[in-house]
């Protein structure tokens, strides 16, 4: 590796130190928590930074870039997921990885004397990245380099010079090397730049800020500053996914199920306990039980809307536990969630509905019981199975068959899907609320016509001619009838072939 | 005749002494005021009823949309809660029409209707045109098993959402009918059951039947007769045009 800061400095105007004796007063736990990146609580933007910067001054840090090249390629989605999964291969040398364009910066000067020396860290990171690169299906090299600042590290990556500057004071002779095009300006810029005779870095330093504030604007020169470590630098750091995955050992082995929802009720509450910490909730569970020498049962459990009520939870397992037969007695159990939702709090009317008013403001009475109605469908749909609990639709179709639709309730409440709209118009003529899904075939006996008792015709026809163009020609006239028991039937006879009578549905 | 007359009388002023009690009890100021107060309890309490009246007293029920059969029913309409079995010995008796004006009114409160493994396939073009909003009614298959829809029943009663539950269960043990009932009133919720046979000692407060009226001249005649109801002692019936909300052909 060549060392930039053995090469001959430059006569420029040293940087002011950093001395120990201006540390701002800050409490200790906040810098703890600010070096590794967690979230500050409620903490002021303008705080937070002036914490960082105590940061920098009180202790060196050295921040180790990684440039991928290879991702300008990939198009945007693909280019975050893969920095996103090299991002969580990066946090087993370092606690703080920020995202860059085509980069990632971790911070290793904290975790130098651990992993003995920036060779050794190396060496751990470009095995892990270049099989994961390499799996990715994308060159497996990339450039690297550290320095005291985030920006430094990343122009001198950019450059490929994969070098590393310990110490601050270096760091303004050692990024003198480089040439603008590190810099990644516009075109114009370039330009300028080139015609005033400015081909490296150093040629800048030797320039007057203010001139060059007046040329090129504050952002260039703040990106010089964030280069040499006299600006901060706020970076967006990487927060691995929240995973949460338990297990617990039963003492004994146990054959009821019933007995095991102590426990899952426990593991439940430590759930919830998560999700409410970090102010999320859920939507799929994955529980599994574990047995000796067999294959676990899995017990997933899916919501129709994030939850981290431990008593909707405990209930809904208990639901699926009803139904399922294990082949050996549990030996442990374990609970993992993977997938985490924002936490949707529900918020009552402000006042209670009136009687008087309840008729015309049902829809917000509707919101109002959506919560528990949703509960409910979902234990409905936890026991008898998603396909057994059904919406209805009429559809605007002549043919009585496919004038109705039974839908899914999962499909039907599904947003977008054009079938949710409202009701479409039915026809003028009296329908039935019973509808054979198979017409039923009439006997006609000496004239008569009988189901199981005669059949008298009160009203009709109505004819339906429709579906021609589907094959399956509908041609019926079709009649209310009185069967001597008292049913009201509906009932068709076809119009062609060999115009039989069909029972079709029942007033009810 | 003469027996029970007999008996009535000498079971009146007795009965009368007991409410007379209460009222003093509850109402030391004076006898005038504690009748006022029994008369309104009457009225509202479905629990409390005088064994010696005929049926239609209080107006705690909700209207049944048909005047005759309000009439005949305590409270003057469907009870708000518990549970209730129509009997009907074929489908397609007017068995629905009967609790359509009822549906219709709990869709407009916002309430769900649950339709628990029904017979045959419900027709969504027939619930649009008696003005119900299918947005609001949630069907069972029916090949579900027994278990499982008597499951469902009871938590559907259980929820508040749910306004009214219907079932077609033809058998049902007494046990699982009180079950049902006590489910009905810890949810505040109506359910129905319809079946082909009368059991007679079903414990459902209230059983209808479903006859073809005898002397029926019309389409939509139909014969209703009150088998039981809490508050009755006796079975009353009634003729219904049944199929009254029903767009009838000219």
């Amino acid at each position: 590796m060549e060392d930039p800061d053995s090469l001959n400095q430059l006569s420029l105007p040293a940087l002011p130190p950093a001395t120990s004796a201006r540390i701002i007063p800050l409490p200790k736990s906040a810098l703890a928590t600010a070096s590794v990146g967690t979230r500050l609580p409620a903490v002021a933007p303008g705080s937070k930074l002036a914490a960082i910067t105590a940061l920098n001054k009180l202790r060196p840090t050295l921040w180790y870039a990684l440039q991928f090249p290879q991702l300008a390629d990939c198009p945007q989605p693909r280019q975050q997921k893969i920095l996103n999964e090299l991002a969580a291969l990066a946090l087993a040398v370092s606690a703080t990885v920020s995202f860059h364009p085509l980069a990632l910066v971790c911070e290793i000067r904290s975790s130098l004397n651990y992993f003995g020396g920036i060779d050794a860290i190396h060496d751990k990171l470009k095995q892990s990245i270049t099989l994961h690169l390499v799996e990715s299906g994308l060159p497996d090299s990339f450039l690297y380099a550290a320095s005291p600042t985030v920006t430094g590290s990343l122009l001198l990556a950019r450059s490929g010079h994969n070098a590393v500057v310990y110490r601050k004071d270096n760091l303004r002779s050692a990024l003198g090397q480089l040439p603008t095009s590190v810099l990644e300006l516009n075109k114009e810029q370039n330009r300028r730049l080139y015609n005033m005779g400015v081909r490296h870095l150093r040629d800048i330093w030797r320039l007057p800020g203010d001139g060059l504030r007046k040329r090129f604007g504050s952002e260039f020169i703040n990106l010089l500053h964030k280069a040499v470590g006299t600006a901060p630098e706020p970076t967006f750091n990487y927060l691995p996914p929240p995973a949460f995955v338990t297990c617990y050992d039963l003492p004994f082995e146990i054959e009821n199920l019933d007995r095991l929802l102590p426990v899952t009720d426990e593991m439940l509450a430590q759930l919830c306990d998560f999700l409410r910490r970090r102010d999320l909730s859920t939507s799929q569970l994955l529980f599994s039980l574990l047995h000796e020498k067999r294959a676990s049962t899995p017990v997933a459990i899916g919501l129709r809307q994030p939850s981290r009520s431990r008593e909707h939870l405990l209930m809904l397992l208990e639901t699926h536990f009803t139904h399922l037969s294990i082949p050996a007695p549990v030996t442990a159990v374990r609970l993992e969630v993977k997938k985490f939702d924002a936490c949707m709090s529900h918020s009552d009317a402000l006042l209670l509905a009136d009687n008087s008013i309840s008729s015309s403001s049902s829809s917000s009475c509707n919101n109002y019981n959506d919560s528990h109605l949703n509960q409910f469908i979902e234990q409905l749909q936890a026991r008898l199975g998603e396909h057994h609990v059904k919406r209805i639709t009429s559809v605007a179709e002549h043919c009585p068959e496919y004038a109705c639709e039974h839908l899914d309730y999962t499909e039907a409440t599904t947003p977008g899907n054009h079938r949710t709209s409202r009701n479409h118009p039915v026809a003028l003529n009296p329908r039935p609320l019973w509808l054979l899904i198979e017409p039923l075939r009439l006997i006609v006996k000496a004239g008569k016509l009988y189901h199981r008792k005669p059949v008298t015709i009160v009203h009709g026809p109505e004819r339906i001619e429709t579906h021609w163009w589907s094959g399956h020609d509908v041609r019926r006239d079709y009649y209310i009838a009185r069967e001597s028991t008292g049913s009201r039937l509906w009932i068709y006879r076809e119009k062609t072939g060999v115009r039989n009578w069909y029972l079709h549905g029942f007033f009810a | 005749m003469i027996i029970s007359r007999d008996s009535s009388q000498d079971l009146n002023p007795p009965s009368n002494k007991v409410y007379s009690d209460i009222a003093r009890v509850s109402h030391p100021l004076g006898e005038g005021r504690g009748k006022g107060h029994i008369e309104h309890l009457l009225h509202t309490n479905p629990h409390l009823w005088r064994g010696c009246n005929l049926a239609g007293q209080g107006s705690h029920g909700r209207s049944t949309g048909f005047p005759q059969l309000d009439a005949i029913l305590p409270g003057q309409g469907w009870p708000t809660k518990g549970l209730m079995e129509i009997v009907s010995p074929y489908w397609g008796m007017g068995e629905l029409q009967l609790l359509i004006p009822l549906m219709r009114s709990i869709v407009e409160l916002g309430q769900w209707i649950l339709w628990i493994s029904p017979p045959y396939l419900l027709y969504a073009p027939a619930l649009v045109q008696a003005g119900i909003n299918t947005e609001q009614v949630l069907v069972v298959r029916l090949d579900t098993s027994c278990k499982d829809a008597l499951w469902s029943m009871e938590k559907a009663l259980q929820t508040e959402t749910c306004g009214l539950v219907l079932a077609w269960q033809n058998w049902l043990p007494s046990k699982v009918l009180r079950r049902l009932q006590l489910a009905a009133d810890t949810g505040n919720t109506l359910g129905v059951i319809f079946k082909h046979h009368d059991s007679k000692h079903s414990p459902s407060p209230i059983r209808l039947q479903i006859k073809d009226s005898p002397h029926a001249t019309g389409f939509n005649e139909a014969e209703i007769t009150l088998v039981k109801a809490r508050g009755n002692f006796r079975p009353l019936s009634t003729q219904l045009n049944l199929y009254q909300h029903f767009q009838q052909p000219a």
